[in-house]
């Protein structure tokens, strides 16, 4: 026992002297190793303030723990519509615009979007799409919509992400619907595309649906941009387009809650980030697309050209919140992938 | 059955009084009496194979210079470089081993206690509480992170390493109670009787003849409070704060971003790790008995 | 009683409560309380609540979220899920009950090295070890290398993302937790009894069946807890290596909480899983006593 509760007791004091470091500290709540440690390395030694980085995996998640109140963040790493919900409650400190003076390295059409015009609220960290990912090794057909990878010639050569917001929306898509209109009609007709779709699917993955894909065990797909982007960088057998039908954009922002504790701070660390070089670490860290200008003046010819970080010109929407629609979402796709 | 593992050695430093209650002659392989001794022996081994089949394929991994480990590329040592120069998950993997080193050690002693007084004492609703101290084993996961995390913010404590051990713990005792339960069920209860007519307190014969007799048990559910905390993800992405990320949610943030060597050489180290830490303790132990 | 083995004993052995018993037990029911019982408490408050757009809980009351269980789907989808947690707790005990038997016959040291060699795998991340598991059952993966190099199949066999897949990866992440209990209770099997029986002329299988059996019924039935429970409600595995192609129980929580902001409605499928667990635990358990004590 005494072995055991010496142990004990060094691990105890451990932690507790490790509360005991008293500075300026800043809580960021972000994506699963979405913000490089050489960031936030970089970010302390230039002002010692302390970084906290806690993750989330899905937007949910992060409201999840923002709105529980048992820790107050900094710094939250959103997606589009997540900001716009959070601002609709009021969970948003508006950004001091004199304090983030590198706002003005981001792309113009990065800062008009319509969950937050003019950037009141947040700023883009990096945005990426939804599209089509083809093993063209082992898929000789031109692929150039969802109607082209839904096809039963490739049951059960297909994956997609699990996200039943996403799959919703490709059938819209097809349906030449927004993404964002989502209603019980609209939903009554995507029913029987998704119907006909689900069963030829043989994988449902959000966290890496590259491992599939690599491995072989399916061919084509609709997967996030950077994932297509990292299969690109692997081997140039994986082609990434989107979708004609229409293709979804995400934007990953950053934001302050109403509550942050270190504003200040906060605000720092956002323009911190917005810097050129900075933005860059980022970019070579995780290939999304960046909505930094300055930014992508620094980036390599072979970033620039990898299509699946920067795709051509196409038809783009992003996701609005949509409240309680979500569970009937939920419900359609549950009850089609339960009937299969 | 003094215990030679990780969580026992450290539990079990000082060891239990007498081991060999009942003193049983050993009787060769061949005896009738072991039954299909050679069987089990090979199932053993059999499961044994699948059981380590996995941990061999991760552990080459951990060695194949290929970035997404889909075919042999050669030998490296690289991923374990780049081990050591990632902070953060070395932070996360001593994160790991203190929570489920003191989650053990509360889990042993609440498991074995409410085993113990259910077994022996009558309380007025005791199956209620059964129930409550089992019904962890069924709540989903993300249910309890979930309802953990409102709890404590509702008490406004803050989330760290208390409040993941704390969560661990709830979810881990019941394996030893069920586990202890199940070695009382049918105990001779004339041996504390005996204890007890010789002149020994209650504390006494617990701990000198009921103690000694349930440490097989003990030590199964501490094994198994240990591997769980170690291993746990859901509950402790919701009741960790930011200092104490654990080595699973390290991972599960890692594995996103793609399949990554890294990744085997930490789950390699971790192992050796804390097999070395047995070894250490067994040959502690060892060198103690022979010291007087 | 809830549990065999807590009912098996004779209660007129149990002592009275004493003051220092209430003492003893104090910790205990603080500890049970706090962190068990009003955590329910307050999920079963949430499963009776509605939910703002932002998946706020809004206290107000409604059956709504009951009322929503009596769909064939989510019918349909517990079923499975309990068809998956029994198939996987018959292979745990079928696979680790020879090896329980044989650890709890070794002699220490030997013993506690064994237990130690089971253990070991379980100290991998979960994440990883699934990992490894995708790297030996994709379709150029080892085991289909091995299959065709021994020239048993000639194409890849389709192994992971199927309802096996997910099975292997169940039965691997609980089989020790029946390996123990069962370890636990052969352990304490006075095997004077076994020589009796072989003394006696009994066939090794009757005295498997007639005694060894029924000496080791605790164990076993902690086994079935341990496992059966956990695994009805599990999620992670059917995503990794069953592709997330059917949904199982505990998905359909997960999503709740993590995709469709609806919080109550997932409190109330807990609450259900709760209540069944009860029910099965007292239909199953409690009922037998007087069969078990006998």
């Amino acid at each position: 026992m005494k072995t055991f509760l010496t142990f004990a007791l060094t691990a105890a004091l451990t932690f507790i002297t490790g509360c005991g470091k008293r500075g300026p500290e800043l809580k960021l709540l972000a994506w699963s190793e979405y913000v490089p440690q050489s960031v936030i390395d970089g970010f302390t030694k230039e002002t010692g303030i302390r970084v906290h980085y806690e993750t989330f995996a899905s937007n949910e998640e992060m409201l999840t723990k923002l709105l529980a109140g048992a820790n107050r963040y900094d710094v939250i790493q959103p997606s589009e519509y997540a900001v716009e919900a959070l601002i609709k409650a009021g969970q948003l400190a508006p950004l001091d615009a004199a304090r983030v003076p590198n706002l003005g390295n981001l792309a113009p059409e990065f800062r008009a979007f319509a969950h937050d015009p003019g950037n009141k609220f947040s700023i883009p960290w990096m945005a990426g799409t939804v599209g089509i990912v083809v093993n063209t090794e082992l898929v000789k057909e031109p692929v150039n919509s969802f109607a082209d990878v839904f096809q039963e010639k490739y049951k059960g050569r297909i994956i997609g992400v699990k996200d039943s917001r996403e799959l919703v929306s490709w059938a819209l898509a097809t349906l030449g619907r927004s993404c964002n209109d989502v209603t019980p009609e609209t939903l009554a007709a995507a029913k029987p595309i998704l119907a006909k779709w689900i069963p030829l699917v043989k994988v449902w993955d959000s966290d890496s649906p590259k491992t599939a894909l690599l491995n072989g065990d399916v061919w084509i797909g609709v997967v996030w941009s950077g994932e297509a982007a990292l299969l690109w960088q692997q081997n140039k057998k994986f082609r990434y387009v989107l979708p004609a039908e229409g293709a979804h954009r995400f934007i990953d922002s950053l934001a302050i809650p109403v509550n942050a504790a270190n504003a200040d701070g906060a605000h720092q660390f956002i323009n911190y980030c917005l810097r050129p070089e900075v933005s860059k670490l980022i970019s070579d860290a995780f290939p999304y697309t960046n909505p930094n200008a300055a930014a992508r003046k620094l980036l390599s010819p072979e970033q620039l050209a990898n299509p699946a970080s920067y795709p051509p010109d196409s038809k783009l929407e992003i996701f609005r919140d949509i409240g309680k629609a979500a569970a009937q979402v939920d419900k359609l796709v549950t009850d089609l992938k339960n009937a299969q | 059955m003094r215990s030679h593992f990780p969580a026992a050695a450290l539990l079990l430093a000082k060891p239990p009084a007498r081991q060999d209650k009942q003193p049983v002659p050993r009787v060769p392989s061949s005896s009738p009496a072991r039954p299909g001794g050679s069987f089990c022996k090979g199932w053993t081994l059999l499961v044994l194979v699948f059981l380590y089949a996995p941990i061999a394929v991760l552990v080459a991994g951990s060695f194949n210079a290929s970035r997404f480990g889909n075919a042999w590329e050669g030998f490296t040592l690289r991923w374990y470089g780049e081990l050591a120069r990632n902070q953060p998950l070395l932070d996360a993997a001593w994160n790991s081993l203190v929570i489920a080193a003191v989650t053990t050690v509360l889990s042993v002693a609440l498991g074995t206690l409410a085993a113990w007084l259910l077994h022996r004492h009558r309380f007025p609703g005791a199956s209620w509480l059964a129930l409550a101290a089992a019904s962890s084993l069924v709540t989903p996961e993300i249910i309890m992170g979930v309802s953990l995390l409102v709890l404590f913010a509702a008490f406004a404590v803050p989330l760290g390493f208390t409040t993941v051990i704390i969560a661990h713990t709830t979810f881990c005792f019941p394996f030893v109670m069920v586990a202890v339960q199940a070695r009382l069920a049918g105990m001779d209860a004339s041996l504390e009787e005996a204890a007890l007519d010789l002149g020994a307190t209650p504390a006494q014969a617990f701990r000198l003849v009921i103690a000694p007799c349930l440490m097989p048990a003990i030590v199964s559910g501490a094994l198994m409070a240990f591997t769980l905390s170690l291993d746990e993800l859901v509950v402790t992405y919701f009741t960790a704060g930011p200092d104490a990320q654990t080595l699973p949610v390290k991972i599960l943030g890692l594995a996103r971003v793609g399949l990554n060597p890294v990744l085997n050489a930490v789950s390699t180290v971790f192992i050796v790790t804390i097999a070395a830490l047995v070894v250490l303790g067994e040959m502690l132990k060892r060198w103690r008995a022979v010291s007087p | 009683m809830i549990f065999p083995w807590t009912s098996a004993d004779d209660s007129s052995r149990k002592h009275p409560t004493s003051p220092r018993a209430w003492l003893l037990l104090a910790p205990l029911l603080g500890w049970l309380a706090l962190f068990v019982v009003a955590p329910t408490l307050i999920l079963l408050a949430v499963s009776f609540c509605q939910r703002d757009e932002l998946g706020r809980i809004v206290w107000s009351f409604t059956t709504e979220n009951y009322a929503r269980l009596f769909d064939a789907t989510y019918w349909n989808i517990f079923v499975r899920s309990v068809g998956y947690a029994a198939l996987t707790t018959l292979l745990c005990l079928v696979g680790g009950y020879p090896v329980a038997w044989f650890i709890a016959r070794q002699t220490e040291p030997a013993r506690s090295r064994w237990l130690l060699l089971v253990m070991i795998p379980f100290w991998a991340s979960f994440l990883v070890r699934t990992f490894a598991w995708i790297t030996i059952l994709k379709s150029e993966g080892l085991l289909n290398g091995l299959l065709q190099s021994l020239r048993l199949i000639s194409v890849p066999a389709e192994l992971l993302y199927t309802p096996g897949a997910v099975v292997v990866g169940l039965v691997y992440t609980y089989l020790p937790f029946a390996i123990l209990p069962i370890y636990a209770s052969v352990e304490k099997m006075d095997r004077q009894l076994l020589e009796a029986a072989a003394d006696l002329g009994a066939h090794p299988f009757a005295t498997f069946r007639k005694v060894i059996l029924p000496l080791t019924r605790p164990g076993i039935m902690a086994a079935v807890l341990l496992v059966f429970v956990p695994a009805v409600g599990m999620f992670a595995i059917s995503d990794l290596l069953g592709g997330a192609r059917v949904p199982l129980i505990g998905n359909v929580i997960e999503n709740q909480f993590l995709q469709a902001r609806n919080w109550p409605f997932g409190a109330a499928l807990g609450m259900v899983l709760l209540a069944l667990f009860a029910l099965t635990a007292w239909l199953g358990f409690g009922r037998k006593r007087g069969a078990v004590a006998s």
